[in-house]
Formats: structure tokens, sequence, C-alpha cells
């Protein structure tokens, strides 16, 4: 009962959040940016569906998200010329149902196996689908791409979808619905099999699944929610082009669900949270925001390979038993010097790449040829690196002190 | 009445044969074990009868059907089950939750997408009660991959009759446990598949002559002796071929 009620809370939360961001952050820039954050989320999600819970690695799922953009702005076309006439609140489901149907054509046969035939089978897919959407340019429009407008249906709820707003609350509902069906799905028979095919495929044929069938579902599901999120981003670009479908967009899902947490629902939410901001906030500063992207990519794979939900998740032990708060200041010793580091790498980064003799970077003005600059930043550099290396061990004490059992933490506190 | 009849079985791998034609009725509700030396061909005949391998040749019959081109999870869905030598079980997923996907087939679920798995108060209940008789109602909650490896052990007998499984294929449960922990092991076989009929593939001679009723005697994949457990031991025949080798082992 109490997690029942503990459980709804969550819910009510996400859904509270969903719709007073737009009323905190009122800025036209801000609508935007949650425009295309919620678009991500779904996107995400539906993609953790495959690799997170069913164990299947994909590189073409912008395929799905892609046909469903545009087969929702060929509705929006077919509604400008008044062919049929409903409202826009229905366009993701035209996407959803075309990536379901995309879904059900290629999963029949990419999911007999899962591990390499699976992924090859992906790649093959969507470099198939993308260079398709160049050659077909009837549907596709070729390398100008497709455009709709969103305004032509009915008004609901007094919306005419004129702004920004107004398709963000279009887009929340549909966030907010496809991540609840995203998260029931995972705890029906259909969705545990997935995860219990994932760990071991051959013990599941033996208690009666077909490991290739309870794959199919997962991925025809994974489809139609793609679909959706593509439906989401027609509504709110009124554009797509080839890049919607190609293996650039599969590429950026995957670093998402990736970097988020593959293993945790919040995971991919996180991610795409993470990947959108970084988007728009790095990419207006730097060229090399995909650089720093790629690095970050990297590093998770590394270093935090359950992701942002994963490394948040790791401090539960210790906060279950109450020694969270004797993580910061070991956290904060290790932290400063790798920001320094960081800062000092980054600073690197950007001077080699500055076409300018001056580089404004953190209120500072750093002059490009200056030896004095570079070296200065190199010995920083060092310096972060070397003092982030010393405090590594301390925080690992601090780390397992926090986290061991309380006997053993109170003989540790004694000697 | 025999509720598993095989005739004339044969496996080939490329040239070597494994199985080579095999005549073997089990009678229902019977304790039936295998043994033999290793390399004789005890778990490639169990791949063949769940399905894992298909014969080279001759025909498997599960309460008169023929099965012998069945996928494992078709061969699984008419009641024939089986554990792992090797430890198979969903190590990412609660001990629970395990046996809950054990039982999720038999229970009529099928590949439903429209149950909530925890408002299914009967299913639970089942998975919890299987929970008990193995011993594990107390790991529930902890991950299948973490737990100790008699527990797996335990686990992996517990997914393979949580179905209600009427033919249940062990292939050596009680490899790699001390005595104490196979003692525990044979109690628990015992106690699990009462009632069912149970084939097994065991090594350890004291538990088989401990379990069967009838031991078959498999050699260079051949069946040369069936019998009781007392026959067994008296043929010079297996003598010569196993036991007198397996006991200057021990």
């Amino acid at each position: 009962m109490k997690a029942l009620a503990a459980k709804s809370g969550v819910w009510a939360g996400y859904l509270a959040v969903l719709l007073l961001l737009p009323l905190i952050f009122d800025s036209i820039l801000a609508i935007s940016i949650f425009n295309q954050m919620a678009i991500a989320i779904v996107f995400a999600l539906s993609y953790n569906m495959l690799l997170g819970q069913g164990g299947m690695l994909s590189f073409g799922h912008a395929v799905y998200f892609g046909l469903g953009g545009f087969l929702a702005v060929h509705a929006l076309l077919m509604m400008e010329n008044e062919a049929v006439y409903f409202s826009i609140a229905f366009i993701p489901l035209i996407g959803g149902l075309t990536g379901l149907l995309a879904g059900v054509f290629v999963g029949s046969f990419s999911t007999r196996k899962a591990g390499t035939v699976f992924a090859m089978i992906s790649l093959g897919i969507g470099e198939l689908v993308a260079a398709s959407s160049l050659i077909f340019t009837g549907f596709f429009g070729g390398e100008a791409g497709v455009s709709g407008d969103r305004t032509f249906g009915p008004p609901l709820f007094g919306m005419d979808f004129f702004s920004d707003v107004d398709v963000y609350y279009l887009a929340a509902f549909w966030v907010f619905v496809s991540t609840v069906f995203m998260y029931l799905f995972t705890r029906t028979p259909a969705g545990r099999m997935a995860n219990a095919v994932r760990d071991n495929p051959e013990r599941a044929e033996f208690i009666g699944y077909s490991a290739r069938w309870v794959r199919f579902i997962s991925f025809c599901a994974s489809g139609m929610f793609a679909g959706i999120a593509g439906g989401l981003f027609a509504l709110n670009y009124e554009f797509l082009t080839d890049e919607n479908l190609n293996l650039v967009t599969s590429g950026r899902v995957l670093l998402m669900a990736y970097i988020g947490g593959l293993g945790f629902f919040i995971g991919p939410i996180i991610g795409a949270i993470i990947l959108t901001l970084m988007n728009f906030l790095l990419s207006n500063y730097t060229e090399l925001w995909l650089l720093y992207l790629g690095i970050m990519f990297v590093l998770t794979v590394l270093f935090l390979p359950r992701g942002f939900a994963g490394f948040i998740m790791m401090h539960r032990l210790a906060w279950l038993r109450g020694r969270l708060h004797t993580l910061a200041l070991p956290y904060l010793l290790t932290g400063l010097p790798a920001l320094l580091f960081v800062l000092c790498a980054v600073c690197l980064l950007e001077l080699s790449h500055a076409a300018e003799p001056d580089l404004h970077f953190l209120g500072l003005s750093l002059a490009r040829d200056s030896v004095t600059v570079w070296a200065a930043l190199l010995l920083l550099a060092t310096l972060g690196w070397y003092l982030t290396r010393k405090s590594v061990p301390g925080l690992r004490r601090a780390w397992e002190a926090a986290n061991a059992p309380d006997a053993e933490a109170a003989r540790e506190q004694a000697t | 009445m025999s509720i598993l009849s095989m005739q004339d079985l044969r496996k080939n791998f490329g040239a070597t044969e494994i199985i080579r034609g095999v005549d073997l009725d089990i009678e229902t509700g019977e304790k039936h074990a295998i043994i033999g030396p290793n390399g004789a061909g005890k778990s490639t005949l169990f791949h063949l009868i769940s399905g894992k391998y298909a014969p080279t040749a001759g025909s498997i019959r599960f309460k008169n059907q023929p099965i012998e081109n069945l996928s494992p999870y078709q061969i699984n869905r008419l009641g024939v089950a089986r554990s792992f030598q090797v430890t198979n079980i969903f190590p990412r997923l609660s001990v629970f939750e395990n046996i809950r996907c054990a039982l999720l087939w038999t229970s009529g679920y099928g590949y439903s997408f429209r149950h909530l798995l925890d408002r299914q108060r009967a299913l639970n209940e089942n998975a919890g009660e299987v929970l008990e008789k193995i011993g594990l109602a107390g790991k529930a909650q902890i991950p299948a991959g973490e737990i100790a490896y008699s527990e797996q052990r335990a686990l992996e007998l517990g997914m393979a009759i949580a179905g209600g499984a009427e033919l249940i294929l062990l292939d050596e449960p009680v490899a790699g446990m001390s005595h104490s922990e196979a003692d525990n092991a044979v109690r628990l076989i015992r106690k699990v598949t009462e009632g069912k009929t149970l084939v097994m593939v065991e090594h350890d001679m004291n538990i088989v002559f401990d379990l069967a009723d009838r031991i078959s005697v498999l050699v260079y994949g051949e069946v040369i002796a069936c019998g009781a457990p007392a026959e067994i031991r008296a043929n010079a025949q297996v003598q010569e071929a196993y036991l007198g080798e397996a006991q200057a082992h021990a």
C-alpha cells in the first residue's frame, strides 16, 4: 500500500513537472528546448525497450522515428489540402501506427536472433531506409525534405497550435501517456519475458516461451513509440528530412539511452534531458560540442557503465545506512581538481580550434598565440590531473566505509 | 505405460556419432537415472529429448506424440521441463521473478501485455509456494546471479518444476556440491518431484542408487543395460564399462 502510494506520488510529480515547466520557464527558447526534450524522452524510452529491456542493440532505431514523422507530415499536408479534417492531437497516433507497421515488417525477420546478427540487420535497414529517402523523392522530398503546417486542423480546448506552447501541452500529454504505457509494459508478462530473454534466451525457451516471439513483441512496441516520437517531431518542427531517419539520429538515441542508464526505467529520460540541454547550451557556444559529447560517451562507457541513473542509484546503500553525507567532502576533494583539469583541457581544445586571436572563456580573455597561456593551462591541467589521481584512494576508502555493514563501519571508526 | 519412448535414436555431429541407436522407454511415474562415463552422450540425449538438438535419425514420443522435430518451447508446453548441468537462470532478475517467469506459460498468460504481473494474486501465490518449497523464500528479492551456487541449483530445480510439467529432466542436479549440500538437494528433489516422472543424469553413484527406481547405462552412445539398481550393480558388463572404473576413482 505504501509502495503504491509512493509510486502514485512519483507519477503525480512527473505530471506536475510536465504541466508546470512552461509556466516557470516561459521564454520562447525554453519552450522550444522543452519540446525537443519531450520528443527525445519518448524516443529514448522506446529505444530502451529494445536495448535495456530486451537486450537488442539497434543501430537503426531512427527508421521508425523518421517514418512515423514523414507519415505525420503527410497527414498535415493532406489536412492542408482539405483531404481530411481532424484534430492534430491525433497526429502522433499516425506516427505510432506507422512505426508499429514498420516494426512488424522489419521485426518479422530481424528478431530471429539477438546479438551481432540483430545489430547488423538494424544497421543494414537503417542504411537502406536512409538511402531510400534520397531516392524516393516523391514521398521523402529528397534533400529538401517535406514540410507541413500544423495550423489547419480544428482548434482543441481553445488551442490553435500557432505557438510552441500549445504544441508543448500536446507533447506533454503524449509524453505522459507514452511513459505510463511503456512503464506498464515492463510489468506485463510480455515485458518481463523480454528481460528474461535478454538475460538468457535459451532458458526462456525451456519454460515455454519462443525467444523470437518475445523479441518481436518488444520490437513492435518499441517501433510504435518511436513513431509517436516522430509524430511529435513532425508537429513541433513541421518539417522532416532524410536526417531524421539516418544513422546520425539512430546513433544519438543510443547515446541518450546509454548515457542515461539502460538498466533503469528512468535512465533514458535523464539521458534525453542531458543531451538535449547539452545540444542547446553547448552548440551555441562552441563548434566542438560533438567532440565533447563523444568524450562524454566514452567516459560514461568506461567509468559509469550503468549511466547517470546507475550513478545515482549507486548511492542508495550509503543513503539507507545514513552515511551519504560522509561522501560529500571526499567527492569535493576529487571533484574540484577534476573540474580544474576538465576546464583546462576544454580551454586547450578551444584554443587549438580558435579562429580569432583571442578566446573568451569563463570571463577570461586568452591570447591564442601566447606561449605563456598555453604553458599555464598545461601546468594547471597537470596539477588538476595529479590532485585528482591523488585523491582517488581517499574517495575509495570513504566509499567503502559508507557502504560497509554497520559493525565494520564502527570498527573502522575505532581504529 | 511409458510416458517417453525413444526408438533407434541417433545424433551425429559431422562424422562423429554421439548417440548411436538408443531405445529407451521411461515409465510414467518412475525415477529413472541415466549413468555412464564422461563423453557417453548423456547430456546430448537430454538435449535431444528437450528439443535443443534435433536428432539425426530415430523417434522420440512423449505421451504417444512425436516430439523429435519440435522446438524447446513447444516441447515444454506439452509438459516436459528440464534443468541444466551448468546453472542456467535469469541472472539479473530476482529469485522471485525467475520462478514467476517459469510459471507464466502454464498459468495461461502467454505473451500478454494486458495483465499487470503484480496484480495476479494466484500467480504470485504460486510463485511464493514454489519458493517456500525450494527454501528460497528468504531470498526472493535478490538478483538470481548473486545468490550462492547451491541456492542457484535449487532455483534451477524450482524453475524446472514450477510449471507443473509431468516429465522432469534433471542434468547433474548435484554437480559441484559438497556432501551435505548434495544430501539436501536429494531430499529436495525427492520432495518436489513427488508424483512426477523424473529422468536424471548423475555422476554420484550414491545418489543414483538412492533415488532411482530404474537405471540405464549409456556407453558410447548406446544403452548397454537397463534395470533396477540391484540388477545394474550385479551386471558384469556394467561393472567393467563403468562402475569398476568409477569406484576405483572414488
